[in-house]
C-alpha cells in the first residue's frame, strides 16, 4: 500500500469511527468500543517499551497509577478532572522515570521480574492503605466537567456517547503522537537497540536513558487511559490492576502481532474483546474460550494476526514475480 | 514470647514446605525445558481440588486419594506438555510462545475450577482429630503430615536428582540440551518427565495442603508468588529453592502475626526487589550473571 492510500484508507477510518454512534448508539457497544480503545493502546504501549527490548509487566500498574491519581486529585483536592487529565499523566510518568532508574538499568530477564514486582506493590499498597480506599477502593468519581464546544453547545458527560468521542480523540492523540515518534530520530534509536543492544551502543546510542524514555513515555500512556478510565467506569478496586491485567494486554498485543506497533494492537484488542459478546459468550465460559484460543495461537500463529497476514500478502506478492 | 516464635516457627515452616515444593518444581521445569509454566499454579489447585473430590464424596482414604492425586496431575501434566509444548520446541521465541501458551492454559483451567466449583472458598473436614502437643507447642495432625510428607518429597526429589541416572540425565539437559545429546541423553524423555514430575509435585503439594488449609479456584495465583521465590532463588538451584520457600514461609507467618497481612506483603516483595537489584541472578544463583 502506498502511503496515500495508507492515509486515505486511516482517514476513511476515522470518519467511520466518528459516525459509529449515530449508526450505533446503544450505550453498550459505545462501551465496548471504548474498552476496546483503551486496552489498544496499553497494548501500543506496551510494544512501545517492547521495542527496546524491555518486557514490562507494569502495564496494568501504571493504568492503576494513573486512575488512583486522577481519582485522589479530583475527590481530596477538589482539582477539577480536565485539568487532573495532564496532571496525573505527568505523575505517572515521574513515577515511571523513579521506578525506570531503579529497574532498566538491569535488562532483559531481571527487569521483567522486577516490574512484576512492582506491579504486585501497587496493587498491595492501594489494597492496604485506607489513604486508598482499600480492598474495597474508590466511588463515585466525578465526571469531566461539561465543556462547550463551538458549534455543538455544552457536552455534559452524562451517557456513553461523549466518553466515545473523548476516547478516540485520545486513542487518536495516542497514535499520531506515537507515529510521528517513531519516524524520529528517537524511533530509530529505539530500533537500534531493539534490534541490537550492544551495536546500538557502539555506535553511540546510550541505550539505558533511550530505553528509559521509552518506559517513560510507554508508562504514562497507560497512565493517561488509567486517568480516563477512572472517570469513565467512576469506582476503583485494587484487583482491576493486578499483573494478571497486564499478561491480558500482552495478549492483545501478541493476537495482533508483536511487529505491528499501532494497527496490530487494535486488531488484537478488538477481536479479543468483540468477538466473545458477538458469538454471545457467557461471561463465565470466556476465560476458557480465550485461553484455548491463546493456546493455539501460540502453536499455530506465533507472528499473530497481523504476522500472518503480512505473510500471506508477501507470499502473494512473491507468487506475483 | 519463645513459645509463640517456636509455634510461628513451625507453622512457617508447614507454608514454607508448600512454597519449597512448588519452587522447586517449577525451577526444575523452568531450568530443564526452558518454559516458564505460569500454569504450575493451577495444577497445585487442581491436585487440592481432587484430593477434596475424592475424599469428601468419594470418601476414599487419605493415602490412596493423595496417590490418585499426584498421578492424575502428573499424567495431566504429561499429556499437556506432549499436546502443547513439544510441537513448538524448535523453534525460535520458544520462550514467549510457551508464555502465551501457559497462560491460555492457566485461564482455561482456572476458569473451569470456577465454573464448576463456585467462587467461594472450602475447607475439608477434619480428616484424623488429632492435636499433637510437645514442648508446649501445637500442631493438628494434618499439618504434621504435611510437614513429613513434605520433607520426605523434598529429599525423595534430591535423592533422585542427584543419585539416579535419569535425575544425572536431566540435571544434564538442564546445563547444556546438545552436550546431554552427545553423552546420550533422550532429551524428549527428559522433557516429558520433567513436565509429568514437576506437575506431580504440584498436585502434591495442593493434595497435602487442602486437609490444612482453605482450597478456592483462585489458588493458582500462588505461580507469580512462587515465580518470584524462584527468581529470588535463582533458577536451576535446587537447594535455593527449597531455603527460599522456606524462608518465605516463615516471613510470612511472622509477618501475618506481627504486621498485619497487607504490610508484611508489601515488605517482603519490597525486600525481594532488593535482593534482585543486588543480586540479580538470584541469592544462590549458580553463576553469578544474570539468567538469559
Amino acid at each position: 500500500m502506498t502511503p496515500a492510500y495508507r492515509s486515505l484508507a486511516f482517514l476513511l477510518a476515522v470518519v467511520g469511527f466518528i459516525l459509529v454512534p449515530l449508526i450505533l448508539p446503544n450505550p453498550y457497544y459505545l462501551h465496548l468500543l471504548i474498552l476496546v480503545g483503551m486496552n489498544a493502546v496499553l497494548a501500543m504501549s506496551f510494544i512501545l517499551v517492547f521495542r527496546t527490548g524491555l518486557i514490562t509487566i507494569a502495564i496494568a500498574a501504571f493504568w492503576g497509577i494513573g486512575a488512583y491519581t486522577s481519582a485522589l486529585l479530583t475527590m481530596r483536592l477538589g482539582i477539577p478532572v480536565w485539568a487532573s487529565f495532564p496532571i496525573s499523566t505527568a505523575i505517572s510518568a515521574a513515577v515511571a522515570y523513579g521506578v525506570g532508574t531503579v529497574i532498566v538499568k538491569k535488562g532483559g530477564f531481571n527487569f521483567v521480574i522486577l516490574s512484576l514486582v512492582f506491579s504486585f506493590i501497587v496493587v498491595l499498597v492501594f489494597s492496604t492503605f485506607k489513604f486508598f480506599g482499600g480492598h474495597v477502593g474508590i466511588f463515585n468519581i466525578p465526571r469531566p466537567e461539561g465543556i462547550t464546544l463551538p458549534f455543538l453547545g455544552c457536552l455534559q458527560f452524562s451517557s456513553k456517547v461523549p466518553y466515545y468521542y473523548l476516547m478516540l480523540v485520545l486513542v487518536l492523540l495516542v497514535i499520531l503522537a506515537y507515529r510521528a515518534i517513531y519516524a524520529s530520530w528517537l524511533g530509530r534509536a529505539w530500533r537500534a537497540i531493539g534490534l541490537s543492544p550492544s551495536l546500538a551502543e557502539s555506535i553511540g546510542i546510550d541505550v539505558f536513558r533511550y530505553r528509559l524514555l521509552a518506559f517513560v513515555v510507554g508508562s504514562c500512556t497507560c497512565g493517561l487511559m488509567g486517568t480516563f478510565f477512572a472517570h469513565y467506569y467512576r469506582s476503583l478496586a485494587p484487583a482491576t490492576f493486578d499483573p494478571f491485567k497486564s499478561l491480558y494486554v500482552h495478549l492483545y498485543a501478541l493476537l495482533g502481532g508483536i511487529d505491528s506497533a499501532l494497527l496490530g494492537p487494535i486488531v488484537g484488542s478488538g477481536i479479543l474483546i468483540l468477538v466473545p459478546e458477538a458469538l454471545r459468550i457467557a461471561k463465565e465460559v470466556e476465560p476458557v474460550i480465550t485461553g484455548i484460543l491463546l493456546i493455539l495461537l501460540a502453536i499455530f500463529l506465533p507472528g499473530g494476526i497481523m504476522g500472518t497476514i503480512l505473510r500471506m500478502v508477501n507470499g502473494l506478492r512473491g507468487a506475483k514475480k | 514470647m519463645i513459645r509463640i516464635i517456636a509455634q510461628l516457627t513451625l507453622d512457617g515452616l508447614a507454608i514454607g514446605l508448600i512454597y519449597a515444593l512448588l519452587a522447586s518444581g517449577f525451577s526444575m521445569i523452568m531450568a530443564i525445558s526452558g518454559i516458564l509454566f505460569i500454569a504450575y499454579g493451577e495444577f497445585y489447585m487442581l491436585g487440592a481440588y481432587i484430593l477434596w473430590g475424592l475424599m469428601v464424596p468419594l470418601k476414599l482414604p487419605f493415602s490412596l486419594s493423595l496417590c490418585i492425586t499426584v498421578a492424575v496431575t502428573a499424567l495431566l501434566g504429561g499429556l499437556i506438555y506432549l499436546a502443547v509444548f513439544e510441537r513448538m520446541q524448535g523453534r525460535k521465541l520458544f520462550f514467549l510462545v510457551s508464555i502465551l501458551a501457559a497462560i491460555g492454559i492457566a485461564m482455561a483451567m482456572k476458569q473451569s475450577a470456577l465454573l464448576l466449583f463456585g467462587t467461594e472458598s472450602r475447607g475439608m473436614p477434619s480428616l484424623f482429630n488429632r492435636i499433637i502437643e510437645f514442648c508446649g507447642l501445637t500442631l493438628t495432625l494434618e499439618k504434621a503430615v504435611l510437614i513429613l510428607l513434605s520433607v520426605a518429597t523434598v529429599t525423595a526429589l534430591h535423592i533422585f536428582l542427584r543419585g539416579t541416572d535419569m535425575g544425572r540425565a536431566m540435571r544434564a539437559v538442564s546445563f547444556n540440551v546438545e552436550a546431554a545429546q552427545l553423552q546420550g541423553v533422550n532429551p524428549k524423555r527428559v522433557y516429558l518427565l520433567t513436565a509429568m514430575i514437576g506437575c506431580g509435585l504440584a498436585g502434591f503439594s495442593g493434595g497435602v495442603m487442602a486437609p490444612v488449609y482453605a482450597l478456592s479456584p483462585e489458588m493458582g495465583m500462588i505461580t507469580l508468588m512462587i515465580l518470584l521465590v524462584v527468581m529470588f532463588a535463582g533458577i536451576g538451584s535446587m537447594a535455593g529453592a527449597l531455603l527460599s520457600g522456606l524462608i518465605v514461609g516463615i516471613i510470612t507467618s511472622f509477618g501475618q502475626y506481627y504486621i498485619g497481612t497487607g504490610v508484611a506483603q508489601i515488605l517482603l516483595f519490597t525486600t525481594i526487589a532488593v535482593v534482585l537489584f543486588f543480586r540479580p541472578g538470584g541469592l544462590f544463583a549458580e553463576t553469578r550473571d544474570e539468567m538469559l
